[in-house]
């Protein structure tokens, strides 16, 4: 589904992503983990081309990722993604944040887009704020209704970037029912996050990122029980103490 | 020192100075608008990916903002008319007010660019980001996300710019226009007192100023229901 052959990502001088691949198969549940600056985002946004990497190659279903290519949007529209601080539009009601690009990318008209809108503000269990501004949200509920929003444009893959980190602990959780729901349901997904406890019970595979590298790769309960590198044990200890 | 205010408040003194007042506010108005499309104009090309019109925009606005409005206003009473005679061989005498409304539209759109640039810059570059990862052009987005966000924090400061307009138009009275403060002057010359009309010239001005003030707070207070 998602290939990264050798992706380098620098800033000025500064590498970000230092040759950097990996796989990502269908209905794959993937964590990006690793310290402050690893690269972890970088390497999410270079996935679906809010990056460009300067090296290597970022294939979407054996297509490659290629800014001005006719089948960039199309590619792009596979792909879901979740920021940490949400985003959401806010001079629009939650309805209007979620049937935007439903009515001006997919051409779905206004009645179609409102029921797939309400579909998935239901899923998230936000139907009754239908009519609310972004602004008169907690920010579990923005969180839920960022989700609901890429899941409008029907992905196949959705990419999380820290979406709980910029939350309340008492809200971390409705987001992460919401992630762990999705990831029953089959959707494939790549989430970077801190939340080790998630990253225990719903990943398959965590990838242990340090320095822009990939340290460690590994199945998600064999990384936490007994992980192989050093450099992942330490961080481990760190954050699990 | 206002011994002859009852001399110079009547009812036709009054109705002139209204209309010098009209005058001011008409031209005030016209330039903020054409400012407003010379500000569209400019801001698009300070963003533009083109280094020519990127140039062309940062001369215009530094160039107005960086020289005296009436120093503006004088050159251009000076150059039109002698552009005019360049190019159809005949003298005009010029109109002093579209020459006021032309000058005062051109300052007025130096600032208005930077206000839409500043206005559109300060918008998180997380919208842009959500919007693209929504599948939304750059025109979308721009159309749908980004002006209306900008458009609220700009028409703040484009009330300010009305009314520094209306108090700067003023300044076109020195080529001949008959405006608000001029009428005063007009009207002093006649009584040999400007005292009066200059005080009354002050409260016509209040008003105007005051006013616009009144109806942009109420309409600030619309726009910010949703934040
Ligand atoms: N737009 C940018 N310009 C310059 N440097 C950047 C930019 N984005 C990221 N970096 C740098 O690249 C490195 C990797 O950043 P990245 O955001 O991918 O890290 P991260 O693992 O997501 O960290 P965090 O856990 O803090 O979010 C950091 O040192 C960061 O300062
Ligand atoms: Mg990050």
């Amino acid at each position: 589904m998602i290939k990264l052959k050798s992706i380098t990502k620098r800033f000025n001088q500064f590498v970000a992503v230092d040759n950097v691949s990996l796989e990502i198969k269908k209905g794959e549940i993937v964590c990006l983990i690793g310290p402050s600056g690893s690269g972890k985002s970088t390497v999410l946004r270079c996935i679906n081309g809010l990056e460009v990497p300067e090296e290597g190659q970022v294939l979407i279903n054996d297509t490659p990722l290629i800014k001005d290519d006719e089948k960039y949007t199309d590619l792009k529209l596979k792909m879901g993604f979740v920021f940490q601080h949400f985003h959401l539009f806010p001079h629009m009601n939650v309805l209007d944040n979620l049937t935007l690009a439903q009515i001006h990318v997919k051409d779905r008209n206004e009645t179609e887009a409102k029921d797939i809108a309400m579909k998935y503000l239901k899923r998230v269990g936000l139907e009754e704020k239908a009519l609310e501004y972004p602004s008169k949200l907690s920010g579990g509920q923005k969180q839920r209704v960022a989700i609901a929003r890429s899941l409008c444009m029907n992905p196949e893959v959705m990419l999380f970037d820290e979406p709980t980190s910029a939350l309340d602990p008492e809200m971390v959780i409705e987001v992460l029912s919401v992630m762990q729901e999705l990831a029953q349901e089959g959707m494939t997904m790549v989430v970077v996050t801190h939340e080790m406890g998630f990253a225990r019970t719903v990943a398959d595979r965590v990838i242990f990122l340090e320095d822009g590298q990939i340290v460690e790769e590994n199945h998600a309960e064999e990384f936490f029980a007994n992980p192989k590198s050093e450099r992942a044990r330490s961080f481990l200890n760190k954050v699990m103490h | 020192m206002f011994v002859a205010f009852e001399k110079v408040f009547t009812l036709a003194n009054m109705i002139y100075l209204f209309k010098g007042a009209l005058i001011s506010l008409m031209i005030a108005a016209l330039a903020l608008f054409f400012g407003l499309i010379l500000g569209i104009i400019g801001a698009s090309a300070k963003r533009s990916k083109f280094f020519l019109f990127r140039w062309l925009g940062n001369i215009y606005v530094e160039v107005i903002r960086g020289t005296p409005m009436l120093l503006q206003i004088l050159l251009l009473f000076a150059v039109m008319p002698a552009m005019y005679t360049a190019i159809t061989g005949s003298v005009i005498r010029p109109n002093v007010y579209v020459i006021g409304v032309i000058a005062l539209s051109i300052n007025s759109g130096a600032y208005t660019t930077e206000l839409i640039r500043s206005g559109i810059n300060g918008i998180d570059k997380g919208q842009w980001e959500a919007a693209e990862t929504l599948g939304l052009s750059n025109f979308q987005t721009m159309k749908l996300v980004i002006l209306p966000q900008a458009f609220k924090r700009i028409v703040p400061p484009l009330v300010s710019e009305f009314i520094t307009l209306i108090k700067d138009s003023s300044l076109i009275s020195t080529i001949g226009a008959v405006e608000l403060l001029k009428s005063a002057q007009v009207i002093g010359n006649t009584y040999f007192d400007v005292m009066s009309p200059y005080t009354l010239a002050m409260v016509f001005y209040l008003a105007m100023t005051l006013s616009i003030s009144f109806v942009a707070r109420k309409l600030e207070g619309r726009l910010a229901q949703s934040d």
